[in-house]
């Protein structure tokens, strides 16, 4: 049995006489990843910063390893759709940002960053600045200095949003890669339903106006997720139920 | 190759049509040699008048170059104050603009009266100058340091100090060098403005002027030429400080590695 390691009760935010998010309750599990969709104004990025520790809540509670972490920032590990490398730095030294913000870089942080980056593919290019590198490399490098936060839990804020549709699916794939064997929690903000559906344990979805959540599905299928996944019947059922949540409208 | 080249070349060549055209005034419209000296004899003077001229040129150089430094020292402390406190800001800007409004000229006379003829007048008025453009870059570089660094800064847990100098100092770092380059231009012109304004002695500027009373025409024109030198100077010195702190502007890759 798993324990939570996130746990959302009862959030409120409102900005003036909006209420961005009303009362959203969420649970995630150690190791789990959770994919929260819903259309731009859904509340989903409001969330996202309450967790984050940039906004506070109105109303409810935010806890971490059982911990309160209400307007606390420094606990999660935390990445956008903007890579936001900083173009004056080496790619070893974008994935060790956080040491530098914070206790500066041990010798042993140098070695961990090397020896993870070149796990995952991005060895040849430790002593490249960003500008040399591509889109999705970018999105690699920025992940990487995520993972060397040393967070258990992740927040990400459709990262790969920027990216044509074939450097996204392969970010996709290599995420899940990492993601398997670096035994993180996700928590990954997406409006798009096929990549949510293709990366998550759950899939949350929520709806604007006032920003909630309106359902937690179950993704059924197992893992590895492959070309095939994409084309499933249980694929497909699932999109049909997310499609009809987000478009009640167009729903005969 | 062909690159260095070309940023060789074409300077050059912008000079020598300058200096043709030059020549051809000179030439054609019979100008005698006492309102105005071909280009050659210009440069002759320089090193005829060696001597004389070098150890006033030194003197130009350190005003230029210590003005340049307090300049650029207090613009950027300045410009800190007022990026990071927004009350100091409001105080200081329009103050900032009035300082600018005083013709520089007018600066000489209170500073004699304070300072008499020595090299601290004319040290303050190149740093009078150099300031300004200094802390309005490095103002409009700290307040356009994109938000999301900051968001994302803060959310890694960092310290402000660290947040500093690993993400705003070096963002500040293009426009920053932009006002310098500005600055070093500038500074010579105050050291020049400085001397001829408050006068005191052996100055690069009273030897003009003695130069220009005795009809030596061609001595006129060749410390005019040094003093552009020095700007030039300035302006180089800052902009090889720039290439060789912002290796990520040119290079795909670090040179230095550690291993």
């Amino acid at each position: 049995m798993t324990e939570n390691l996130l746990r959302v009760r009862d959030v409120t935010r409102r900005f003036g006489d909006t209420v961005a998010l009303s009362r959203a309750s969420l649970e995630v599990e150690t190791g789990s990843f959770v994919a929260l969709l819903g259309p731009s104004g859904c509340g989903k990025s409001t969330l996202f910063n309450v967790i984050a520790g940039l906004q506070t809540a109105d109303e409810g509670s935010v806890t971490l390893k059982g911990v309160d972490i209400a307007g606390c920032t420094g606990h999660v590990g935390y990445m956008l759709q903007k890579d936001l490398l900083v173009p004056w730095r080496t790619v070893e030294d974008n994935i060790l940002l956080a040491a530098h913000l914070t206790r500066g870089v041990q010798p042993m942080d140098r070695v961990a960053a090397r020896e993870m980056a070149t796990r995952y593919g991005l060895g040849e290019f430790l002593r490249h600045y960003p500008h040399a590198l591509s889109g999705g490399m970018r999105q690699r490098v920025a992940f990487m200095r995520t993972l060397a936060t040393h967070q258990s839990l992740l927040l990400l804020d459709e990262p790969f949003g920027a990216l044509d549709a074939q450097t996204r699916f392969e970010m996709q794939r290599w995420l899940l890669e990492v993601w398997e064997s670096a035994q993180r929690t996700v928590l990954f903000v997406t409006h798009d339903v096929d990549e949510a559906l293709f990366l998550a344990d759950r899939v949350v979805v929520m709806s604007p106006r006032p920003g909630r959540i309106v359902a937690d599905l179950s993704v059924t299928y197992g893992r590895p997720r492959t070309l095939d996944t994409l084309t499933s019947p249980e694929f497909m059922r699932l999109k049909a139920e997310v499609l009809s949540l987000l478009h009640p409208e167009a729903t005969r | 190759m062909k690159k260095l080249f070309q940023q060789i070349a074409f300077p050059l060549i912008g000079l020598a049509i300058v200096i043709a055209i030059w020549q051809g005034i000179i030439v054609f419209g019979h100008v005698p040699p006492y309102i105005a000296p071909r280009p050659a004899a210009a440069l002759s003077a320089i090193f005829s008048q060696w001597s004389q001229i070098w150890p006033l040129t030194w003197t130009t150089i350190c005003e230029t170059v210590y003005g340049f430094l307090a300049g650029a020292g207090v613009g950027f402390v300045l410009a800190l104050a007022m990026a990071k406190v927004p009350i100091i800001n409001k105080m200081l800007y329009p103050l900032l603009v009035f300082s600018q409004a005083i013709p520089v000229i007018a600066l000489a006379p209170p500073l004699v009266l304070i300072f008499a003829f020595s090299m601290t007048p004319k040290i303050l008025v190149v740093a009078w100058i150099v300031f300004f453009p200094v802390t309005v870059a490095a103002v409009d570089g700290l307040t356009h340091v994109d938000r999301d660094y900051h968001q994302l800064a803060t959310v890694l847990g960092a310290k402000p100090s660290r947040t500093f100098a690993v993400i705003e100092l070096p963002a500040i770092v293009t426009p920053l060098f932009s006002g310098l380059r500005i600055g070093a231009t500038y500074a010579v012109t105050g050291a020049i403005i400085g001397e001829a304004a408050t006068g005191g002695g052996a100055t690069l500027a009273q030897y003009q002027h003695d130069a220009a009373t005795n009809f030596q025409t061609q001595v006129v024109y060749g410390t005019t030429i040094v003093m552009a030198l020095i700007g030039i100077a300035c302006f180089a010195v800052v902009s090889a400080i720039e290439y060789a702190v912002t290796p990520w502007q040119r290079r795909s890759t670090a040179r230095r590695y550690k291993a």
